[in-house]
Parts: C-alpha cells; structure tokens; sequence
C-alpha cells in the first residue's frame, strides 16, 4: 500500500487489537448475524431509495407527488441508514485488517461518499423547483440524472459489497 | 425424495461451468441482492402503506398498482440469478435446513401475496386486518431473507 495511507493502516491495526473488536472476531456466531443484519437494513434502506430513484426517473410511483414521497418515505430510509452503518461499522470494526487489505471494500466507501454527494446535490438543487414538477408525468434532467446516478451507484455499493468475501485481488 | 432432482441439476454442463468459473457465481450473487433491493422496496412500499405509514395521503391500491411491476421485476430477477447459485451447489444445499426454511417461507409469502394481501391491496385505507397481513407479509419476506444469508453462511 501506499505511503499516504499508512496513518488509516495505523488506525485499523490499533482497533484491531481492541479487546472487544478480538472478542467478535473470535466469536462464531456474532459476525454471521451481523451480516444478516446488515442485509436486512440494506433492503429497507436501497429498497426504499430505488423506489425514489423510480420516481425521479418518472417511470415509477407516479402517482405520488414526489414531495409526498420524500416526506413520508425519508424517516424509513434513515431508520435503514441507520442500521445498515451501525451493522456494517460493527462488522468493519470486529476485522479492520480484513477490510483494510479488501479493493470491494474501498470501492464500496467510495461508491458510498459519490451516492451521498449526489443525494445532497439533488437536494440543494433540483429539490429546490420541485413545486413545478411535483405532480407532473414526466419528470426534468436533473431529477432524471439524480434518479439514475442514484441507482447506479447504490448498485455499485451492494455488489461491491458482496464481493468483499472474494478479494481477489489481494495483494 | 427431491435428491435425485438436486443432483441432477448439479451434474448438468452449465452448473459445472459456474462452479468452475471464479467470477461468475460471486458476480451472480452480488446481482442477485441488487433483485433483492428492487423486490423489497415492491414489497416494503406496500406492506408500510397496510400498516398505516409510508404514503398515506394515496390510496391502498394506488400504492399497490405503482409497485406492482417493480416488485414482480424484482421477484423475477431474483429467481434468474437464485436458480444458477442452487443449479452448482444443488446437492449440497439440499441437506441445508436453511435452504429448506426459505422454499417454505417463500412458498408462504407467494400464497399471502395471491391471495389475502391481494384482497387487502385492493383497499384504500389501512385497517385492523390490512396492518395483520402487512406485518406478516414483512415477517415472512424477513425471514426469507435471513434463511437465505444463513445458506451462504453454513452450507
């Protein structure tokens, strides 16, 4: 690895002998269920946002103003944010240098950060004329580009995720 | 009684050629939990609206007929990319329990899903009943995926 990255390497390793970061390594059935967790809150949370991006696209949920949706539909993408970071932290924390070595898992953070950057852009700007597309049948660009960014990096996310256990590129 | 029918599966060309490949049955796992993304948010969008929250200011139905194709996207993307991962590791994951509990819970969720849900979907406002039947359609579609995690898990 790269030179830069030797303070993160640090960090990683220094967590990795945590006492409680060993314990759920060394425990047979703590990470398992963590796992199962983590893909339980993945589908309320991608589940939810892919209907969003659905709707932004102007191919589904049309009959919902996309106001309504983002209001009574963002609680529970948060709730599965929520649960999906604690999960996956908690999984990223019981084996730091597992992860630290894995190019999904990077992927993965990174992929995150791009989808995070584009929901808060969509927000600052196309949300701000939704007033004029609410309930319209189609949908303009900017919430048609959210809407496809969105899925696609989401995709990103969960298949690199998946791919973690493979690592076939490791060193 | 089925074994016979697993191994047979297991012995064809083509499982033979994804278990011999190193990429294909991972990338057909990772697809197979994007399906599973779709399915669930067809499926969460509606059960939430039969308990009473999500989008409460449309119909039962309107929510329902919106997710509807999403939701049988996502189920028929699902079997696509689950029938190969079974196909290459077929007489293995028959004496899987995990395997096993998931067919059924499937086979329940699918039943609900044609029959009592259906009803409850034609509705308009959530209801003593439509809440019982969008927290079991939401349990058992849980549980299938619990089961599923678990195969990859313990097989």
């Amino acid at each position: 690895m790269a030179d830069f990255m030797m303070p993160l390497r640090n960090v990683f390793q220094w967590v990795s002998e945590f006492p409680t970061s060993i314990a759920i390594r060394e425990s047979l059935f703590f990470s398992p269920y963590l796992t199962v967790a983590h893909v339980i809150s993945m589908c309320l949370f991608a589940g939810l946002i892919v209907m969003m991006d659905l709707r932004l696209l102007g191919i589904g949920n049309m009959s919902t103003p996309f106001s309504e949706l983002q209001k009574r539909l963002f609680p529970w993408q948060m709730l599965g944010m929520a649960l999906s970071s604690v999960t996956g932290l908690t999984l990223a924390y019981s084996d730091p240098m597992r992860f630290y070595v894995n190019i999904f898992f990077w992927t993965k953070m990174l992929v995150m950060v791009l989808a995070g950057i584009n929901a808060v852009a969509f927000h600052f700007i196309t949300y701000n004329s939704v007033m004029t597309w609410d309930s319209r049948a189609t949908t303009p660009f900017g919430a048609k580009l959210s809407g496809a960014l969105g899925m696609v990096l989401w995709a990103i996310v969960i298949v690199s995720g998946r791919l973690i256990p493979y690592n076939w590129f490791q060193n | 009684m089925l074994l016979p029918f697993f191994d047979w599966m297991n012995a064809l060309p083509v499982s033979q050629a994804i278990g011999a490949s190193i990429w294909i049955y991972p990338l057909v796992q990772a697809i197979h939990l994007v399906f599973l993304a779709l399915f669930a948010g067809g499926i969460i969008i509606v059960d939430l609206r039969l308990l009473g929250f999500g989008l409460r200011s449309k119909s039962v139905a309107e929510v329902a007929r919106d997710a509807r194709p999403w939701m049988v996207t996502g189920f028929l993307g699902l079997v696509a990319t689950g029938l190969p991962q079974l196909m290459q590791n077929a007489s293995r994951e028959y004496y899987s329990e995990f395997f096993w509990y998931k067919m059924y819970l499937i086979a329940f969720g699918l039943i609900l899903m044609v029959t009592v849900r259906r009803k409850m979907t034609q509705g308009t406002e959530s209801t003593p009943a439509s809440k019982v039947v969008g927290l079991v359609s939401m349990a058992i579609w849980t549980g299938v995926t619990i089961n599923a995690r678990l195969i990859g898990l313990f097989t």
